[in-house]
């Protein structure tokens, strides 16, 4: 994030921490932990410091006290630090509920045993999601340890108003050949036609994603990710390939941006595509009503016939309950609040767009854009999270993201990358 | 009288003799509290996790369960050595900023601290200036340079760059590692400088005027009879320079966050022992940035005391 550090603010649990280790603070937070009872203080670990979800997780706190008479305390970290820490986190003395992601990622912790079940929160309000959010949301056990928030699809954004004045229509690219078109038509406007950013290391896991999807189909992206297929198969090189293609409609500046960085160039009507998800609708919000209403998304384009515009990477954000805690049932209680449809009615209230995950949510008072999303998403048969959501972590991050990052630098190096790519995946620890 | 002191002396000594050699419970207890605290604080906070890494690098761990741990062999550092190329780029980084520090700035430190040790006019200006960087962090000066040079930061803005044309101070492999270099030096040379011109002021200033009497010139001087002169403040401007250059870490981080923009070591142990991807192939990188810093340390040790031995 561009503005990672005016956002900084410091981690209160790791001031904790810092005391705990200092040594009397290790029997202080024994003591308070000892202290909660079920009716007691909950605390929330909200994994943002951005204005408009910060918005959102305030205001379920408030409904909540509201409501119950219990006190929540919602504690605010940047979201790369808290991903960062949350190990450690969730070993040491962690907020009752925490904000988190679906699948793998929330896998991981329930092997290991630091995530409460939540399937008694499930049989009071499952009905209130769909099937495929249920499975998303269990662990390896066949027991819940998440409940579903919101998702937000990913796709081709760009702001209507440009496009009407270039007299281009979006909606009418369908395939490869029709997106070419019109990036060599914005290029020859003088635009960036398609925003990039990858110094964060994930950003472009996206385009990869979709691009494998669409050429190779969902099947071997799942597997490539799973390690049934091997980086190294032609097919992986024929989507570098493709991608290559979209080097020279990019900024040149990938690796100097951060999604946010990107996302500016859209806002500020330098770039006419942005391939992300659509959670940055509420940045856009933040500027303006006017800017959020020139905003609209559409599939990636199809590549190969056989797979159409079949698959569409949509994570499911949400919120758990860490064992270690201190207060379960408060957590448990606050989550099912948070995620059922009074939770989502508390977020709305703040006036903050929100596609919930949850099936009560009236979807009929979706704005445009909001119902594009859902349109965008109903055309995919299959929905997958997110590179970094679909394999080991211990790949996606430490491997495939500098290997991106890599690639960008010397695209010519598909091969030699692609290679190395399969022989750290061969490396990894047996799990 | 002249007996009476001649009894007390041999008293007196055996005492302190006495004194020397048996200590009371008290004194015991004492000493055991003074020595004993801060060497349990010591093993306890430096040794073991010292020696709980090294045995770490050799294993595949999440970092969570105690019991999942499972010896590895010398898996990690094979991985490491072989199969991931980003080790490489980090080492070159690392290498590159060691060379930088050793060959331009710690020189350019000991430069100005001479200088100003010279007392030329406006000295204690300079001395001020220069110094300024080295009370903040490292990143806090990462924070500070990337207001500056980041693409909608305030040089860009200057140059009137729009983020998509903006000058990728970071992001271009071509001058990236010399704007972080150039950033860490401002700080870097400060550091130098105060400890060499401490070193400076403790030279006896007879021997310069000596030298000069015998019509040796400035550079004479300072090769001849400074440098020598300087030889215990020479050897901790080494250490240090050798220990900043291979522990490098805050800024970039503060700058790249753990993804690979820049890799160099310090971050690579981060990134592979933090978060989810946590790896005990963090830990065999840990011992590889350790063994990397204490061995020329050793040596140069070594060979130093040997030379004052002679």
């Amino acid at each position: 994030m561009l503005n990672k550090i005016t956002g900084h603010e410091v981690d209160r649990r790791l001031l904790l921490k810092g005391a705990a280790a200092g040594g009397l603070g290790i029997a202080g937070a024994t003591m308070l932990a000892g202290c909660s009872s079920d009716s007691g203080p909950v605390s929330f670990g909200v994994r943002t410091v951005d204005e408009s979800p910060v918005k959102q997780a305030q205001a379920i706190v408030d409904a909540y006290t509201a409501k119950t008479g219990i006190e929540v305390t919602p504690n605010f970290t940047e979201s790369n630090a808290f991903q960062n820490n949350l190990s450690q986190y969730l070993q040491g003395t962690p907020d009752d509920a925490f904000q988190w992601m679906a699948g793998y990622r929330m896998q991981f912790f329930a092997d290991q045993g630091l995530l409460e079940d939540v399937s008694s929160v499930w049989d009071e309000i499952g009905d209130q999601f769909s099937d495929s959010y249920k499975i998303a949301s269990t662990g390896s056990d066949g027991k819940q340890y998440f409940l579903p928030q919101s998702w937000y699809p990913w796709g081709l954004h760009f702001r209507k108003s440009m496009m009407a004045e270039i007299g281009m229509s979006p909606d009418d690219i369908y395939n490869w050949d029709d997106f070419m078109a019109a990036l060599k038509e914005l290029k020859a406007q003088g635009l960036v036609p398609l925003a990039a950013a990858d110094k964060g290391g994930w950003e472009a896991m996206g385009t990869f994603d979709i691009l494998n999807a669409r050429i190779n189909g969902y099947n071997f992206h799942v597997d490539l990710l799973a390690g049934r297929e091997k980086w190294t198969d032609d097919k992986v090189k024929e989507v570098f390939r493709h991608w290559e293609m979209l080097l020279p409609y990019q900024n040149t500046n990938v690796l100097d941006l951060e999604w946010d960085g990107a996302m500016q160039l859209l806002l500020q009507k330098q770039a006419g595509f942005f391939m992300n998800g659509s959670w940055f609708g509420g940045n856009f919000l933040e500027q303006s009503q006017e800017d959020y209403d020139d905003l609209w998304i559409i599939p990636f384009p199809e590549i190969n016939p056989d797979n159409g515009r079949d698959t569409i990477d949509a994570p499911l954000d949400g919120i758990a309950v860490a064992k270690n805690g201190g207060n379960p049932s408060g957590g448990k209680d606050f989550v099912q609040f948070a995620a059922s449809i009074e939770g989502v009615e508390a977020q709305l209230a703040t006036g903050v767009p929100l596609t919930s995950a949850n099936n009560l949510q009236d979807t009929s008072a979706y704005d445009p854009f909001q119902k594009q999303q859902q349109a965008v998403m109903a055309e995919a048969k299959y929905i997958t999270q997110f590179l970094d959501r679909d394999t080991r972590p211990d790949f996606a991050g430490p491997v495939v993201g500098p290997a991106f990052q890599q690639w960008f630098k010397d695209p010519s190096s598909t091969d030699s990358i692609l290679e190395s790519l399969q022989s750290q995946w061969d490396a990894l620890a047996p799990l | 009288m002249s007996s009476a002191t001649a009894v007390e002396k041999p008293q007196a000594k055996a005492k302190k003799a006495n004194r020397r050699r048996t200590f009371s419970k008290r004194d015991r207890f004492t000493l055991g509290v003074f020595i004993g605290v801060p060497t349990f604080l010591h093993v306890a906070l430096v040794w073991f996790p010292a020696v709980a890494t090294i045995y770490l690098s050799f294993t595949y761990w999440t970092g969570i369960h105690i019991g999942d741990i499972q010896w590895a062999g010398l898996a990690n550092y094979e991985n490491i050595f072989f199969n991931t190329p980003i080790f490489w780029d980090a080492l070159r980084v690392n290498v590159i900023w060691l060379v930088w520090f050793g060959a331009i700035a710690t020189p350019l430190g000991i430069l100005l601290a001479y200088q100003i040790d010279r007392e030329i006019r406006g000295s204690k200006f300079y001395q001020a200036a220069y110094y300024l960087p080295v009370v903040l962090s490292l990143a806090v000066i990462g924070i500070i340079w990337n207001f500056l040079l980041r693409p909608d930061g305030f040089v860009n803005g200057v140059l009137g760059l729009e983020i998509s044309e903006a000058v990728s101070f970071f992001g271009d492999d071509r001058y990236n590692i010399w704007v972080i270099l150039t950033m860490a030096s401002w700080r870097h040379i400060g550091y130098i400088m105060l400890l060499y011109l401490a070193g400076l002021k403790a030279v006896d200033a007879t021997l310069r005027e000596a030298a000069s009497i015998d019509g040796a010139t400035e550079w004479q001087t300072f090769r001849k009879v400074v440098f020598p002169a300087m030889a215990p403040v020479n050897i901790i401007v080494i250490v240090i320079t050798i220990i900043e250059s291979l522990r490098a870490f805050d800024m970039i981080y503060i700058i790249y966050g753990s993804s690979g923009g820049l890799p160099i070591l310090g971050v690579l142990v981060f990134q592979n022992i933090a978060g989810e991807g946590a790896s005990m192939k963090g830990a065999a990188y840990a011992v590889i940035l350790f063994l990397l810093s204490i061995v020329p340390i050793i040596t140069y040790l070594r060979q130093q005391f040997k030379e004052d031995m002679k």
